[in-house]
């Protein structure tokens, strides 16, 4: 992963906080109530300035995914062939993040995640896994 | 000719066209690149520098060429100059379509040029601009393409072979135009043997990279009569932006287009079968089969199984990009689109020109934030 400090983005940084302990966070408009992501300084819906961060169910559904077999720069060249997804939250809002490849569950629209929480060199991450399938068709369900 | 439902039709004119070879072509600098545009677009209009007033000047990708930087080259102070961060060329034309019909230009140059292969630009840049894409590796106009293909593909069964004709198909049209870089056959075959570059994409599905320039010139109907050319007619044009940009489908399925597709079909009185030859920007294939859906050239959902029946290759009732587009003539930010239409209505267009074209669209988007679409024709009274 590229190393970039959560600082490089001061609007993300609640979010990169709550990662390091393992919680997935998403801003809410006070005005009207809105999860929007990604973070901005105002809602889009209401034009409200307040928000606060509220913790969100770290599981949602693919909704699509791409996977790369370029490096498209020199941080990239060890990772490849990894995977992207736009993942559905459970929780309303989507977003863009890795999949952990995994040959037994391959990445598919429709397919039930969970988030994972990593922290190296000081840096959070949050990546996507595929779920255990315990409740119904996890492999290539239509969303 | 111009209506109360559509007060630009016949209104202006494009008399005049230029561009530098498309290309690999180091040592030159975006103005440079744009200036030699604008200098073979004034000739082909029959113009001197100094019969124009007017000047807008699209920055390349790379941000550089504005006005100011254009104009010092071509060293004129002109009643009206302007800089469009938009590249595209549709963007450029609209604003030349309003500064002429409200009387702060009659003739007015519009120049793009760059040197985004020469000069190494970095297209791997995280495309959403902020650590997360960065983070996850989403980078690259493919990726979101993609992701956006992927899901055409889940929701309408879209298949490699029907996503491929646009590649091979613009192919075939870019071996008979000696301008195009990328002129060696693909065939669906070679096609589907390439490699995945960001899958479902291959490399024949994404742009290539290229420096050059490319100019217009645009001007009033009435002085239009009086230049060698034959007019091309602006009928119609209509923009719709998707600026709020959040990472969601309507930012990748861009759905705001059909929002363009409405407003230019509603103020030309026009329908898809009107058009004699389209032209769609097409940095990814994907912008081209969203945007044959979106105009209604087939219905939603159906672009695979009508790009499958050939409507758009040569010989087709659709051509479409009878250049190569961006996949296989050059990049040019879309510009050469715009180029090929008029060289198609002029009956310029050699071993590819399109019997009997009259009518053109140019339907472009500027990434995931802006559409914009125009119709051409050779006829005044088209779209009024």
């Amino acid at each position: 992963m590229t190393a970039v400090s959560p600082a490089a983005d001061p609007l993300a940084a609640p979010f990169w906080d709550a990662a390091r302990r393992g919680r997935l966070v998403i801003q809410r408009c006070q005005g009207c109530g809105e999860l929007r992501w990604p973070p901005l300084a105002g809602c889009p819906e209401c034009r409200s300035r307040d928000a606060t961060w509220d913790e969100v169910r770290p599981e949602g559904t693919i909704w699509s995914f791409v996977v790369y077999h370029r490096a498209f720069s020199a941080e990239l060249k060890d990772q490849i062939p990894y995977t992207v997804v736009m993942v559905q939250l459970d929780d309303g809002p989507y977003l863009v993040g890795r999949f952990d490849d995994d040959e037994d569950r391959p990445p598919a629209i429709g397919g039930r995640v969970t988030a994972m929480f990593a922290e190296t060199d000081g840096v959070p991450s949050v990546r996507w896994r595929a779920a255990q399938t315990t409740d119904g068709d996890n492999s290539n369900g239509k969303a | 000719m111009s209506s109360q439902r559509n007060p630009v039709a016949g209104r202006v004119a494009i008399v005049g066209l230029g561009h530098t070879q498309q290309g690999t072509l180091p040592g030159r600098s975006p103005e440079e690149h744009a200036v030699d545009a604008a200098l073979a677009a004034l000739a082909d209009a029959g113009l001197r520098p100094d019969g124009i007033d007017g000047l807008i000047a699209c920055k390349s990708v790379q941000g550089q060429g504005n006005d100011v930087a254009v104009g010092q080259l071509l060293g004129l102070n002109l009643p009206y100059v302007q800089s469009l961060d938009y590249g595209t060329c549709n963007f450029s034309l609209h604003l030349a379509v309003m500064a002429i019909m409200s009387g702060l230009a009659s003739t007015i140059l519009l120049t793009y040029g760059a040197n985004a292969r020469s000069g190494k630009f970095d297209f791997g840049k995280p495309v959403y601009g902020n650590n997360m894409a960065e983070r996850a590796g989403l980078v690259h106009i493919a990726g979101r393409a993609g992701l956006a293909l992927q899901r055409h593909k889940h929701l309408y069964g879209t298949t490699d072979e029907q996503f491929g004709m646009l590649a091979v198909g613009q192919r075939q049209w870019a071996q008979s135009n000696p301008n195009a870089i990328f002129r060696k056959p693909l065939t669906m075959a070679d096609y589907l043997a390439e490699p995945f570059m960001v899958e479902p994409l291959r490399r024949s599905d994404v742009t290539m990279i290229s420096d050059g320039g490319v100019a217009l010139v645009v001007t009033t109907p009435e002085r239009a009569r009086d230049l060698p050319n034959k007019p091309v007619y602006v009928s119609g044009i209509a923009e719709h932006a998707g600026v709020r940009g959040e990472h969601n489908p309507e930012n990748l399925m861009r759905p705001w287009l059909r929002d363009s597709a409405r407003a230019i079909w509603a103020r030309t009185g026009l329908k898809p079968t009107d058009i004699d030859v389209l032209y769609i920007q097409d940095p990814t294939a994907v912008w081209s089969l969203q945007m044959l859906e979106y105009y209604g050239f087939c219905g939603l959902g159906e672009g695979g199984p009508f790009l499958a029946e050939g409507h758009t290759l040569p010989g087709g009732g659709l051509p479409l990009n009878t250049h190569g587009g961006q996949l296989s003539e050059s990049y040019t930010w879309g510009w050469m689109h715009l180029v090929e239409a008029l060289r198609q209505l002029r009956g310029q267009a050699g071993d590819r020109q399109v019997d009997a074209s009259q009518t053109a669209m140019y339907c472009s988007s500027h990434g995931f934030v802006k559409a914009a679409a125009s119709i051409l024709s050779t006829d005044q009274s088209v779209g009024a």
